[in-house]
């Protein structure tokens, strides 16, 4: 009988499967790509906010951009992705067991890219298993794929990125987010993501974890309560919370049961159980790869790094380029993995409590425990000025690698320099003319335009606003705190949707002059 | 090599706890306290644990509670959950029916 082989076989079209096959088709590879789901693009598709990083990271563009670009690319080098082709065995001598259809077959490949991916991590708590109770990444696929509202009140646990990013889109969605919370003392994720939050009037429970979720057959309430050092609860701290759903993101666990099924070397690793491989995903076994989170849980920024990585490794050992191609090829994608492992939530810092920032000033305390800078610590952070004219205020704290700010404004007006994780600061002389570009392109919505003395006792602050409906010219509500409470009354001034802004909308509400400095967010009468 | 009776011996009898009766398993419905009560009888790796209460071994093959199990045996252990010697992955990776497992079509791609 006669064996289909393949060049490279692919499993998982997500970012690292996707974009590893596109460099191998490029380098005259005939790969094919595997994949259980009936889309391609992996978690790409559900990602609807904009991404960090720098330009060659695709930094300010919406996730699932990415995977429309990443698709295309893989369509126009000849990549072959078969969808609902679910891979469930890797044997000896690199061979493959497929179903397809209601068929199981056989294939080969000279090498093999495991790029699987990752699952979401469980808690158990009384009553977890009660409809209502999901993973983070279900409610994103509920809402951002299916269109379907994962319910009305909701509580997320887990103040991760994934926690917090989906927490907003579930606010997005029209869900009330009644709490986040987490076990840990501190939030995990990007304060930014936090402070979008937070200026919502999202509260954060840290120290906390669910003890109960109640109902009988739906979730209708949970009891949260703190914990000590040990995890462990304490008694009389109970705060029950009315909820018909229950976010849990906890991590997320490699999906390796291939690598380990085909005899790689495996390891046990705080980021769970995983491959041993070298930084081109090269495994234990020659031809066989790992890229993406199957291979340590990172972004799908550098996961689509990883990928092309594995990718010329891959076209390297089969021959179809030379060591020395594959060399200068990897530099140029190390430089730009090396990039995004910098900063304050590099992989090696994770755990660790840091106090100040690359340029020595201290972090905010209150960020880390209740998602928002306090207005005593604002005036700290190099982007945060106070002028007459219009000009940005950036309230971005966290060294974190991102620069499309600096990139945004045509007039020169923003620094952040080489290093992609320093604090953006504004050049004084350059002058700012209000356009917005800055604001839109924040990725953590944490650039505001502020004038001061517009009006009789009056100035101008200017917010990111992505949700829907848009408020109009002319209308009155408040505006909120960075901790989410009502400050004052607003009225709105002006309502931008430049294209250039991709769907972030520009709201300038008048506000004040005592409160212009701390209004940053609107809410209708 | 771990010596079982030592450790039984170190780790002392299964003590009752309030949270036995949660499931931890879903699929294959067994609890916490199932799940404790086998470290006691003996069961100290994964594989072992899979093969006497069945937790891990249902529609989703561990991939929700594998990590949950791995962390309720580690504290039984006095171990961190890294030193619980995980389960071996076999085919299917995946629940497949039989009629589908039976439908082979060979090397046919």
């Amino acid at each position: 009988m006669k064996m289909t082989r393949y060049d490279l076989i692919v499993i998982g079209a997500g970012p690292a499967g996707l974009s590893a096959a596109i460099v191998a088709a490029k380098a005259g590879i005939k790969p094919v790509v595997y994949d259980e789901n009936a889309r391609p693009g992996g978690q790409l598709f559900k990602q609807i906010h904009k991404f960090f990083g720098s330009k060659e990271h695709m930094a300010k563009v919406r996730g699932f951009r990415i995977g429309e670009q990443l698709l295309a690319e893989a369509e126009a080098a000849g990549v072959k992705v078969v969808l609902n082709a679910t891979v469930i065995g890797l044997f000896p001598e690199k061979e493959v067991l497929v179903r397809i259809g209601d068929e199981v077959s056989h294939v080969k490949g000279d090498a093999i890219l495991i790029a699987t991916g990752a699952s979401e991590n469980m808690v158990s708590f009384r009553g977890w298993t009660l409809p209502g109770v999901m993973g983070a990444g279900a409610a994103q696929t509920l809402m951002n794929l299916h269109h379907v509202k994962p319910g009305e009140n909701v509580l997320m646990l887990g103040t991760g990125n994934v926690g917090l990013v989906v927490s907003y889109q579930l606010l997005q969605a029209g869900c009330q987010v009644k709490a986040v919370v987490d076990a840990a003392p501190r939030i995990g994720g990007y304060g930014v993501h936090a402070s979008k939050l937070a200026r919502t009037g999202v509260p954060f429970y840290l120290s906390h974890t669910i003890k109960e979720a109640e109902g009988t057959d739906h979730v209708t309430g949970v009891t949260i309560a703190e914990v000590d050092e040990h995890f462990q609860f304490i008694k009389g701290t109970e705060k029950h919370i009315e909820v018909d759903t229950i976010c849990v993101a906890v991590g997320l666990s490699p999906m390796t049961q291939l690598l380990k099924m085909s005899g790689c070397e495996m390891k046990d690793t705080r980021g769970g159980y995983l491959p041993v491989c070298d930084a081109y995903g090269q495994t234990s076994i020659p031809g066989i790869f790992a890229a993406g989170d199957v291979s340590g849980i990172e972004e799908a920024s550098s996961a689509m790094i990883e990928g092309r990585m594995a990718g010329y490794a891959i076209a390297e050992y089969l021959g179809f380029i030379s060591s020395r191609e594959r060399a200068s090829e990897e530099e140029v994608q190390k430089a730009s993995l090396d990039a995004l492992r910098q900063g304050m939530f590099a992989p090696e810092n994770r755990g660790k409590k840091i106090e100040t920032t690359e340029e020595g000033i201290r972090i905010s305390e209150n960020l880390l425990t209740h998602g928002f800078v306090a207005d005593d610590e604002i005036s700290r952070f190099p982007g945060v000025t106070r002028k007459t004219g219009i000009h940005p205020v950036m309230e971005c704290t966290q060294n974190i690698p991102c620069n499309p700010c600096q990139d945004a404004c045509s007039k020169g007006c923003i620094a952040i320099g080489e290093n992609i994780t320093a604090l953006p600061s504004v050049i004084s002389g350059k002058e700012c003319i209000g356009c917005g570009m800055c604001v839109a392109s924040c990725s953590g919505q944490a650039i505001f335009l502020e004038e001061e003395d517009v009006a009789d006792g009056m100035g101008e602050v200017t917010i990111p606003y992505e949700f829907l409906p848009l408020p109009a010219e002319g209308d009155t509500g408040y505006g909120l705190g960075r901790d989410g409470r009502i400050v004052c009354s607003a009225s709105v001034s002006r309502v931008r949707t430049l294209k250039a802004y991709d769907h972030t909308a520009l709201v300038t509400l008048r506000v004040p002059m005592e409160h212009l400095h701390e209004t940053r967010f609107y809410r209708a009468q | 090599m771990l010596d079982i009776q030592e450790k039984m011996k170190e780790i002392g009898p299964y003590v009752p706890a309030e949270d036995d009766d949660i499931l931890v398993c879903r699929c294959e419905e067994v609890t916490k306290g199932e799940i404790r009560k086998a470290v006691h009888d003996g069961m100290t790796t994964i594989e072992e644990l899979r093969r006497f209460t069945r937790c891990g071994m249902g529609l989703c093959q561990g991939q929700t509670c594998g990590r949950l199990v791995k962390s309720i045996v580690a504290r039984e252990l006095h171990v961190r959950p890294d030193e619980v010697e995980p389960a071996t992955s076999r085919t299917p990776m995946r629940p497949i029916e039989m009629k589908v497992a039976g439908r082979d079509g060979g090397y046919a791609g």
